[in-house]
């Protein structure tokens, strides 16, 4: 039958032959900008088996599949394929060699139908023209192989995204590949095409194709997965069967305890945060409904408190944030702002009715790359709240100059901004101040719910306590905030009570007293 | 190959040849139709080159200069007294290397082609009046004006052959061959082909050569057909081109090509336009009808793929 992958050229390779290696990388280093994001990871997979790669945002996941499948060059370390050294030039060559990459953005032509695209690069030819015939003789074969029915004229781009993927997963048998990387597959599928889609992985296992399969769905790597590996901060944490492990261990693994600002370091005459609760909360969530993300969230944060949001990738803590900020539609259920249901379907209604968000991700959504520190600080604030504070969308007024200055000058004192100036890229500062002046202009913006999401990602030790600083100073001037956080000692640290996320929904409200990481630990994992 | 697109531009042809036949019957006569062919056919082989420029979510400005700058040196090798095939062959092979050129500048320097095309568009047009000092090469070969005007099975100009063969290559060209449908791949979704491997540098510099040469022969067919050549030959002709292209169907969005749309499309224009000949309708009233049709036809194109979304959901 053409090109299944179990064409073989080696006889060694067979079938649910466990103790066949088909991939090996062995000290994997890669830096970026002389920062190392991968410190040495050792990763097997083997033929006929479903290995899963787990790890926080971060952890260097990604990192490694660009090195597997040849987009990136090792900095250290070696590539074995079948037992043969190997180094990829390119992501094609890699391809040749029987390595082949579903991606999280699908890689097919919208505007070119199902056959085309599982050819696209290796039509078979004779005397130069295409031979449709032949090609959709083995796009049927395949097909068939792989349980999928679908029109072979059916342009790409009208089908659904599940479908897509099957077409991308066609085109990787064709191409005859030993080693199959999935990258997240499932984020956009619903449950019947997630199933079809295992059905199709098992297929492939049992013809002796080694499936690498990066998921945050947990739950799915449990049901899928012979073995998992786990990354952590460019570490490989641990390897192991999937029926020796539990999910509790395997969520240990990826969160560990990050900072070394251990629960019990609170040194300065900063007391363990009693919870709030009287008179109207500044945030108040009654059954909110996303999509597939969030159901029947209910919760509240009063003036004055931090509150903790824990849950692992894709329990939806991420989303609530963008849900509560504008950034994603709310199906069903209200929120509630000092009492009042508030409409928040867009950022500036949210800026408009005094909630602020600090994104997960400030290179993407927080910070304006090309522009200096000032302008960072005195931009993206909604001015009408505030009219004493210099602001730019005043129309035909001239701006302030001074005024801008002063302002940012108060900030920088007081969060310990470090610049040499306030005409400092922004990105010239290191991560910390950056981070800083998003704090900075989030505190121009005089909130009156914060939303904070990851707030120390990518900060140094020394600029965390600052920063953890600045948020219990926000908090005593009156503002609730929300801090949602993978780093449970941070939460503990800062809140006074958690709540835990747990895929989409509100598992438990812990309060902080007497709670420990293993307790929310187990909370999370279910 | 029969889609919505190429029906809709048949009907629309139907309706102008009844509409201009009833504002004056002379539209109807042998000479005009004959007329309409052989303006149709010209316009056809270019505007088939630039289908698959616009698959490939590129644009050619510089087809217009092209074909003048190949009649003119077409000319001239006839005045020298070299063998008509020879200067054909010649003349296309400039096209060919005029559009090789372009792809150059848009591979080696990066350069998107809008811009590449619009600098070689002005550089090649100075050259066509460097080489004329503005004058008009008058060709006295009227061998050369039968392969264009002269009959074929009695009535059927010869153009219409040659764009019938012209088009049965870029067909194959484009659907029965790998650098065809790689073509549509990059114009599709660049970053697929790149996946699967396609060298997107070498079919830029076939493509643009491709259409160099389409640009070439529609160049020489119409200095053949008007027995002399000037740097007006072409002025204008890559609008009618991209405006073929679009009203025959193919998406400025790339990815997809519909060739017999652009046929149709062709003589639709064609057709338009010598009815506002013989209806006495002033030119200056033409460029008036095309850029209308022009519009309604982007907005068909742009409803078609219906993009509209709220503001930046992040999903």
């Amino acid at each position: 039958m053409a090109g299944l992958g179990n064409e073989l050229d080696q006889p060694s390779l067979v079938a649910g032959d466990a103790s066949a290696v088909a991939m090996r990388a062995t000290g994997m280093r890669k830096q970026f900008d002389g920062v190392e994001v991968l410190h040495g990871v050792d990763l097997e997979l083997r033929a006929g088996e479903v290995h899963a790669l787990l790890g926080e945002n971060g952890a260097g996941k990604s990192t490694i599949i660009n090195l597997l499948s040849g987009r990136l060059h090792p900095d250290d370390g070696h590539i074995e394929l079948l037992g043969q050294p190997v180094s990829f030039r390119n992501p094609m060559s890699a391809r040749r060699a029987g390595v082949s990459v579903i991606a999280q953005e699908l890689e097919v032509v919208p505007t070119m139908t199902v056959v085309e695209n599982i050819f696209l690069g290796a039509e078979p030819t004779s005397y130069g023209l295409i031979r449709w015939s032949e090609a959709r003789r083995q796009v049927i074969a395949v097909l068939q192989e792989l349980g999928v029915i679908a029109d072979l004229d059916r342009i790409v781009g009208t089908m659904s995204v599940a479908d897509q993927q099957m077409v991308e997963i066609a085109k990787a048998v064709v191409g005859r590949f030993r080693v199959l990387i999935m990258d997240e597959p499932t984020s956009a599928l619903n449950l019947a095409e997630t199933e079809r889609l295992f059905k199709v992985v098992r297929r492939l296992r049992a013809d002796g194709v080694a499936v690498l399969y990066v998921s945050h769905r947990l739950w799915e790597v449990f049901d899928l997965a012979d073995r998992v590996t786990v990354l952590r901060d460019g570490t490989r944490i641990m390897t192991d069967e999937i029926a020796r492990t539990d999910l509790e261990t395997v969520i240990g693994a990826m969160l560990g305890s990050k900072s070394s600002l251990a629960p019990h370091a609170h040194s300065s005459p900063h007391a363990v945060p009693a919870p709030v609760t009287q008179g109207l909360p500044a945030l108040q969530l009654e059954a909110v409904c996303c999509a597939d993300v969030l159901r029947e969230i209910c919760l509240s944060v009063y003036p004055g408190e931090v509150v903790g949001l824990a849950g692992v990738l894709g329990s939806g803590r991420t989303e609530l944030t963008e849900a509560v900020y504008g950034l994603r539609n709310i199906d069903r259920g209200t929120v509630y702002l000092n009492g009042v249901a508030a409409e928040t379907s867009e950022p500036k209604q949210a800026l408009q009715h005094g909630v602020f968000l600090l994104p997960e991700d400030r290179k993407l959504e927080g910070i304006f790359g090309h522009l200096d520190v000032r302008e960072n600080v005195i931009l993206g604030y909604d001015p009408t709240r505030n009219p004493e504070v210099p602001a730019r969308e005043r129309g035909l007024r001239p701006i302030s100059f001074s005024a801008e200055r002063t302002a940012f000058d108060q900030m920088r004192a007081a969060l310990g901004i470090r610049c040499s100036g306030p005409g400092d890229r922004i990105t010239s500062l290191s991560g910390g101040n950056q981070q800083k002046a998003l704090f900075a202009r989030a505190a121009l913006a005089q909130p009156r719910v914060l939303l904070l999401s990851e707030p120390t990602r990518g900060v140094d030790v020394g600029a965390k306590e600052e920063i953890y600083a600045a948020i219990e100073a926000f908090a005593a001037r009156g503002i609730a905030i929300l801090v949602s956080s993978s780093e449970l000692s941070e939460l503990l640290r800062l809140a006074s009570r958690i709540y835990v996320l747990r895929a989409g929904r509100l598992v438990a409200e812990v309060a902080i007293a007497g709670a420990t990481e293993g307790d929310i630990l187990k909370l999370m994992a279910g | 190959m029969l889609g919505a697109e190429s029906a809709a531009s048949v009907i629309a042809l139907i309706a102008v040849f009844v509409i201009f036949t009833l504002l004056n019957p002379r539209f109807l006569t042998s000479l005009n139709i004959k007329g309409i062919v052989v303006s149709a056919s010209i316009s056809t082989i270019t505007g088939l080159g630039m289908t698959l420029i616009i698959a490939m979510r590129a644009l050619d400005l510089s087809v217009g200069s092209i074909m003048g700058f190949s009649a003119i040196v077409a000319a001239q090798l006839l005045a020298a007294g070299l063998p008509l095939w020879l200067v054909i062959f010649l003349g296309l092979l400039i096209g060919a290397g005029l559009g090789l050129g372009n792809g150059v500048l848009i591979v080696v320097l990066g350069l998107p082609s809008f811009v590449a095309t619009l600098a070689t568009l002005s550089m090649i047009l100075g050259g066509e009046l460097l080489i004329t000092h503005g004058e008009t090469v008058t060709i006295h070969s009227p061998e050369f004006g039968r392969l264009v005007i002269g009959d074929v099975l009695g009535y059927i100009p010869a153009a219409a052959l040659v764009a019938l063969v012209v088009f049965g290559i870029v067909w194959i060209v484009f659907y029965r061959m790998s650098f065809g449908r790689h073509v549509a791949a990059i114009g599709g979704d660049i970053g697929a082909a790149i996946g699967a491997g396609i060298n997107v540098s070498r079919i830029t510099l076939g493509a643009f050569t491709l259409i160099g040469l389409c640009a070439a022969l529609s160049g020489l067919m119409t200095g053949a057909e008007l027995q002399n050549a000037d740097s007006t030959i072409g002025a204008g002709s890559e609008l009618t081109a991209i405006a073929v292209v679009v009203i025959g169907g193919t998406s400025l969005m790339g990815g997809r090509g519909n060739l017999f749309g652009t046929v149709c499309a062709a003589v639709l224009l064609a057709s338009i336009k010598a009815g506002l000949n013989v209806a006495n309708v002033s030119s200056l009233y033409e460029d008036l009808v095309f850029g209308s049709i022009l519009i309604i036809a982007l907005m068909v194109d742009g409803l078609r793929r219906g993009t509209r979304r709220k503001g930046m959901l992040v999903v």
